[in-house]
């Protein structure tokens, strides 16, 4: 059994308690083992990072440094939480005075940054440390003849200083784990682009605006549910889908899947535990969709 | 570095040149638009000799002077400086003077200006929002000394906006200007060149309010779409756009409720409670959509008690010392 220092991040304990459900759910039957950082805080989404610059490297370099007083790499369900704390460690690895700022602050708590810790998201996980060939054999119900549309979102792949994309369209991850699983992917419009969540509590309109294109398009090219890495791209794509289908006077009713969900109907976990029923877009045709998978 | 790096590297765009042959050829699909004549825009394709090290303007140069005299393109350095000559290949905004030519390229003009002819555009739009976001240094007071001294710290804050060479490329990709009816923004161009200004010391322009509600800070989505085109690697979101909001934030933090409500939220909670963070962002507004809100307490997305009575992370009290501490 392997060991993962697990952070999972506020949405996963507020408004997708699914993805934390479902995560634990494939890591459980993949033999993985979660250490979840219980005292870890918010990594300050985009506004602590610009409000106050400091402070947010200390939260984010303060998660990390739990991760290394276990001995373990930090794993993520959330493409923004990643992007924090890799500019953060980023920001403490390249300024020494920064570093020691930090960990001057965070000795009143007796931890240290050391800078020893990887950190990864779980579909970089699943990929490069479990191993492809590795997953595969673990397949029980493979997603034959299901189509779905790759939403990466933005905290994944840009920007390019971490990513190393010149272009970000040729993010290919998801598209391979959903090889793994037996399922099709189809191209459209919106795989790398931008849900516009950042914004929604500022002005809604924005992601409404930014995505329901984007689901149209996915619909268009025969997508039969869109999966997504990032659970702030899930609560717009799938909360919001209502008002984006107004916006656009036609219907969507597209199912969204996070990616851990997908990779459990793969690995043949039964539904309920990977929490199917709490999608405002219901994804029962799309999960009934899969052979041998409805339990 | 994780998988998708490690496994592709990053990718090179038109990576054309070592298959050169004495008939290796490369096609253009043009856009092509005279908005006094045409009722709608069409593409022509022209298929050109390929030739060692063939940039984009190189390819569009011979189109010009043997295939189609009449193209609108502009350019005028052809070295990466003076940001005439931005278009997009195949979906991607570009200077046409640095990008390696690819076997085959759809090339159009840049997004969100009015067309002028071809792949030209009409830049005024952002210029007249330059000019009503006064982007210049405002000085109220006489220079105590000539030449003034400059600090070392704020010039260097500053360094990454002067490299903008004004190509609009940002301008182009930024996907909240495609609602820009509806969606007042000012862009990342314009915001890089508020940044420049409002973040020198020497300024005296009290900006507060033109960034938070003439430049629309607030409506950058924050994808990076910006940073991925600019030619000139300006770390736009980082370097231009965030300040901008933290000196909202720190000048007038009436002026950033979000940010405010926020950071008040994990001080207290250690983690975020999106039901508090929209009541508190938005006020009253927030319950405009009693249907929404009852769907998602149905299915548990929103616990209303919970979000209230949920305790706060373990060693709370020592995340708080964090947030009063003074960095």
């Amino acid at each position: 059994m392997t060991s993962i220092a697990f952070y999972p991040g506020c949405s996963a304990s507020t408004t997708c308690t699914e993805l934390g459900q479902s995560t634990r759910a494939v890591a459980a039957r993949l033999d993985i083992n979660l250490h979840t950082l219980h005292s870890a805080s918010c990594t300050g989404s985009r506004e602590v990072r610009a409000a106050d610059p400091e402070l947010f490297v200390t939260l984010n370099v303060r998660i990390i440094a739990l991760a290394e007083a276990e001995g373990l790499d930090l794993m993520t369900i959330c493409n923004t939480c990643t992007l924090n704390l890799l500019d953060a460690k980023r920001r403490v690895d390249t300024d020494a005075g920064l570093r020691e700022r930090v960990n001057a602050r965070l000795a009143s708590e007796k931890l240290v940054y050391r800078g020893v810790a990887r950190i990864t998201h779980f579909l970089w996980y699943l990929l490069d440390d479990y191993g492809e060939a590795h997953l595969r054999q673990q397949i029980t119900t493979p997603l034959t003849g299901q189509r779905v549309a790759a939403f990466y979102g933005c905290h994944i792949v840009r920007p390019p200083e971490h990513f190393g994309f010149v272009d970000s369209r040729n993010v290919r991850s998801i598209e391979r784990l959903a090889d793994i699983l037996g399922c099709e992917t189809i191209d459209y419009s919106g795989r790398t682009e931008c849900c516009g969540f950042h914004c929604s509590a500022e002005n809604e309109t924005v992601p409404i605006k930014l995505s329901g294109r984007h689901i149209a398009s996915a619909q268009d090219a025969g997508a039969q549910a869109l999966v997504t890495p990032c659970p702030l791209c899930h609560t717009v794509l799938d909360t919001f889908q209502d008002d984006m289908a107004t916006d656009l006077r036609r219907p969507l009713d597209m199912p969204v899947l996070h990616l851990p969900q997908l990779v459990g109907l793969a690995l043949g976990i039964h539904r309920a535990s990977l929490g199917l029923e709490r999608h405002i877009v219901s994804v029962r045709r799309f999960v009934n969709g899969v052979k041998g998978g409805i339990r | 570095m994780h998988l998708d790096t490690k496994a592709h590297g990053p990718a090179i765009a038109g990576d054309a040149s070592p298959a050169t042959r004495a008939d290796a050829t490369v096609t253009l699909h043009i856009h092509r638009f005279d908005p006094t004549i045409d009722p709608v825009a069409r593409f022509d394709t022209f298929v050109v000799p390929q030739v060692k090290d063939m940039r984009v303007i190189d390819a569009l140069h011979y189109v010009y002077e043997t295939l189609a005299i009449d193209i609108g393109y502009r350019w005028y350095c052809g070295t990466k400086k003076c940001g005439t000559c931005a278009v997009r290949v195949n979906g991607r905004e570009t200077l046409a003077c640095w990008e390696a030519a690819e076997l085959e390229m759809r090339i159009e003009p840049l997004r969100h200006l009015p067309i002028v002819r071809d792949l030209c555009v009409d830049r005024q739009p952002v210029e007249d929002k330059l000019v009503a976001l006064e982007t210049w240094l405002v000085r109220k007071q006489p220079y105590q000394v000539f030449p003034e001294p400059i600090d070392i710290n704020n010039a260097e804050m500053l360094r990454p906006t002067l490299d903008c060479i004004s190509c609009l490329a940002c301008y182009s990709a930024c996907p909240v200007l495609d609602f820009n009816e509806t969606i007042p923004f000012a862009g990342p161009a314009a915001l890089v060149h508020l940044a420049r200004v409002a973040l020198d010391a020497r300024d005296a322009g009290g900006r507060i309010a033109t960034i938070v509600n003439e430049a629309h800070v607030h409506h950058c989505v924050s994808c990076y779409k910006c940073e991925e085109v600019c030619p000139a690697h300006i770390p736009i979101v980082s370097r231009a756009i965030e300040p901008l909001k933290q000196l909202a934030y720190t000048q007038s933090p009436e002026t950033s409720r979000h940010a405010s409500a926020f950071i008040d939220i994990i001080r207290r909670r250690g983690r975020i409670e999106p039901m508090l963070l929209v009541l508190k962002t938005q006020g009253l507004a927030a319950l405009r959509r009693p249907r929404r809100a009852f769907r998602l307490i149905a299915r548990g997305k929103v616990a209303p008690l919970a979000a209230f009575l949920r305790r706060p992370i373990a060693g709370i009290v020592n995340l708080r010392h964090y947030f009063d501490q003074k960095s």
